[in-house]
């Protein structure tokens, strides 16, 4: 906005006084805005049909019975109902999915923030290591990464086979209901290179004036780590946690591919976008899958809410330092 | 935005983060549920037909083939075809009913003709049948059948599948047990399954190898078992056949030899989403249930001295039955459905077609095509094929009519709600309970 009224004056036409100065002022930024939505149509008409149109439908067929054959059938809130209270298919996976979402995330950015501690002091091949680490987060999303993961922890797989030979025998761990699920929690950690680069830029951020100062007061590596780069990368912190958690919630690729698509052994990796994906695709429900997907919306946003409202008691930002 | 002030570098605004973190969020909401696809028909002069399928390479190269020889005997007729494996095309055909038009020919499965015919997807072939244009003559009248939908022929079959069992004739001899009769009963099953276990016999990763798979998972074979005793999977389309104490007792059987280590272990069974990864293919086990057109990868996989024989019988009455691998409809939107339904009179009548197409949907429902391809057969193909005529010799039930809406997801279900049997989280009788819980609810909706 500052820009606006500095360059006001240079384009002004007719002579001042003509017009009182707020209405003109108004009627100035009226004109000026209108090339800014110009230039931002293709993207509201990108927002428009391809995001808001379709939520809008799947909002309205949550609350239908739509088999993709017939048309929708309106059934209130039948789906809702159906969900929290007579299936118990929804309880494991809304189950799976929080297991999943507490390991996963804690020990991911754990990971992350450690790998960013080391490579911040790293001289040279610092490059070399961020890119190296970096890369899985690039592959990891994939459906052929997915695949390895899985021969590498079935039966006669190679992680299977190395544990077996220094005498840990789990056995497959894809059979297993009990190890399943973290196959895809060591998938999900093995990608720490995105949230690790945030934290290395966060803690380059931070100035070498506070650990100087920190320094002559006699504070120890681990004082400092504790009384300047935790709290000086707190929002760091939270921006990574939010993020990380939200992308938890919706895991679904890697949940396919180690279980062949059905969510196996016994439900134990039957994730809750893997169930809402079957409800809709494989048992053509598409009513109860937008409803599904209704409420992990909401349920994600619940989350996000308690996250930023319990952030303020934790995460220091340095521009409210006077207030 | 402002200069960062000298020296000092700029710190994390509360603004900054938040701006990024609610931008974060909201892309990342926005992978949701969207599958689209459309497919614009041009037709240059003449009849454009579009004709699809699911199936490997060598189905697609004979199929084309067979499509080329049709595009010739009709000048003027040009069929697009399309074809995908079956995962994809299940999703990629709902699509299209779902926007209005599925091709002018489609392959289909036997469990979708409920759901499409019910839909209106699918063009009733009432008036082609009545005027010869799709001639039924040479195929058995009750196979035929399955095509129905509420009294109406909405698809015809194209190829015609049985469950049977592959064994290790190698093995049974060396445990003496005499080669399986289609009146074998399943309690000479289970103590085949005990003979073969004391043989003490070492599998490729140190373990015993044990009788067969556990078919606790197979919903076919608890049809076969269930048909055996003159019951079914459905009494009606919103209706289950068998009750509670029928699952139940079959499970209950499963889940005993299971106990005892004479059939594969639950770790095994669940991997076992291919024929190498089953665990008769790992050289587990030395028996496995399954249809006849997968068994020629058994011979390729094992040997030749794997062999067919049929799926065990309550006291001589055989459960297994002749079963449509696959249909072929014509899309009720089709402009053309009279050069559509000849496309699939010619795919299922004429000879040079039938002798492209060989087996690769298993036998040919037409018998003349069937018997003149036979000839020409050997190996693992042979040996489906005389099973089917043995098994039609020694007299089959009729396979009950097409299955109900609900049925893609009744059979995933089925094999899950075993998982938990197989892995103690429930005991035989509550995972029959919740099984019939869901198929009851998907019946219902």
């Amino acid at each position: 906005m500052s820009t606006v009224s500095t360059r006001a004056p240079a384009r002004a036409d007719g002579p001042a006084g003509t017009r009182p100065p707020a209405r003109r002022r108004r009627a100035r930024r009226r004109e000026q805005r209108w090339p800014a939505y110009v230039f931002l149509t293709p993207w509201m008409l990108g927002a428009a049909v391809l995001t808001l149109v379709p939520m809008a439908v799947s909002l309205y067929l949550s609350f239908t019975d739509y088999n993709l054959f017939d048309p929708p059938r309106w059934v209130g809130l039948r789906n809702y109902q159906e969900m929290l209270t007579e299936d118990p298919r929804f309880w494991r996976s809304v189950g799976t999915t929080l297991l999943y979402v507490v390991i996963a995330v804690p020990l991911k950015l754990l990971l992350a923030l450690g790998a960013a501690m080391l490579l911040k002091n790293l001289g040279r091949g610092r490059a070399f290591y961020r890119s190296a680490f970096y890369a899985p987060s690039l592959l990891g999303a994939s459906m052929t990464i997915a695949l390895v993961w899985r021969a590498l922890f079935n039966d006669g797989g190679s992680v299977v086979d190395i544990l077996g030979s220094v005498g840990i025998d789990t056995g497959g761990w894809v059979g297993s209901p009990d190890l399943a699920v973290y196959v895809i929690v060591l998938l999900t950690v093995w990608q720490f290179g995105a949230p690790m680069v945030i934290f290395l830029a966060g803690l380059q951020q931070i100035s070498p004036e506070l650990y100087e100062a920190a320094a002559l007061d006699g504070a120890g590596r681990w004082r400092q780590f504790v009384s300047v780069t935790v709290p000086m990368l707190s929002p760091v912190v939270f921006f990574n946690l939010v993020l990380e958690m939200i992308q938890s919630f919706q895991v679904f690729t890697p949940a396919f591919a180690v279980s062949g698509g059905e969510g196996g052994p016994a439900d134990s990796t039957l994730f809750y976008t893997l169930y809402l994906y079957e409800r809709g695709f494989t048992a053509s429900h598409m009513g109860y899958a937008a409803a599904m997907a209704w409420l992990l919306l909401v349920v994600i946003g619940i989350i996000t809410l308690i996250l930023f409202r319990t952030s303020r008691s934790w995460v220091f930002y340095a521009d409210e330092e006077g207030r | 935005m402002p200069e960062p002030r000298s020296g000092r570098r700029r710190p994390l605004s509360r603004r900054a983060v938040l701006a990024a973190a609610a931008v974060g969020l909201s892309t990342a909401l926005t992978a949701s549920l969207s599958a689209c696809s459309s497919s614009g028909d041009v037709s240059s002069g003449g009849v454009t037909l579009t004709f699809s399928w699911w199936g490997n390479d060598d189905r697609a190269a004979r199929t084309k083939k067979a499509v080329e020889l049709f595009e010739k005997e009709h000048p003027g007729v040009t069929v697009r075809t399309s074809n995908a494996d079956f995962g994809s095309y299940m999703q990629k055909l709902a699509t299209q009913a779902a926007g209005g038009g599925i091709p002018d020919v489609a392959q289909l499965d036997y469990r979708q003709i409920s759901q499409y015919a019910g839909g209106g997807a699918l063009l009733p072939l009432g008036d082609a049948l009545a005027d010869g244009t799709i001639r039924t003559s040479e195929m058995d009248e009750e196979f035929v059948r399955t095509g129905l939908y509420e009294g109406e022929q909405y698809a015809l079959p194209m190829g015609r599948g049985i469950t049977g069992y592959a064994y290790d004739s190698a093995v049974y001899e060396k445990a003496g047990i005499p080669t399986p009769r289609p009146d074998w009963t399943w309690e000479e099953w289970a103590r085949a399954n005990r003979r073969i276990t004391d043989l003490g016999l070492e599998s490729p990763d140190g373990r015993t190898v044990v009788g067969a798979n556990d078919n606790g998972v197979n919903e076919d074979i608890f049809e076969d078992w269930l048909r055996s005793r003159g019951g079914k999977l459905y009494r009606s389309q919103t209706e289950l056949g068998f009750t509670e104490d029928d699952l139940t007792e079959f499970w209950t059987f499963c889940d005993k030899l299971r106990d005892e280590g004479v059939v594969a272990e639950a770790e095994d069974t669940s991997q076992a989403n291919t024929t190498e990864l089953s665990p008769m293919g790992r050289g587990l086990a030395a028996a496995d249930f399954t249809w006849d057109a997968p068994f020629p990868g058994y011979t390729a996989l094992l040997g030749d001295q794997v062999h067919f024989a049929p799926v065990p019988t309550a006291d001589g009455r055989q459960g297994a039955y002749f079963k449509p691998s696959m249909l072929l409809g014509v899309g009720a939107g089709s402009e053309h459905p009279k050069e559509a339904a000849a496309l699939v009179d010619f795919l299922l009548n004429d000879e040079r077609a039938g002798d492209v197409l060989g087996f690769t949907r298993s036998t040919p429902p037409n018998r003349g095509i069937a018997a003149r391809v036979a000839r020409t057969l050997e190996g693992a193909e042979k040996e489906i094929y005389e099973y089917a005529q043995r098994m039609e010799k020694y007299g089959l039930d009729a396979p009950p009519p097409a299955p109900p809406r609900g049925d893609v997801a009744i059979q995933t279900a089925f094999k899950r709600a075993y998982h938990r049997v197989m892995y103690d989280l429930a005991s035989p009788r509550a995972a029959a309970r919740e099984f019939i819980d869901e198929a009851e609810r998907e019946l219902r909706s």
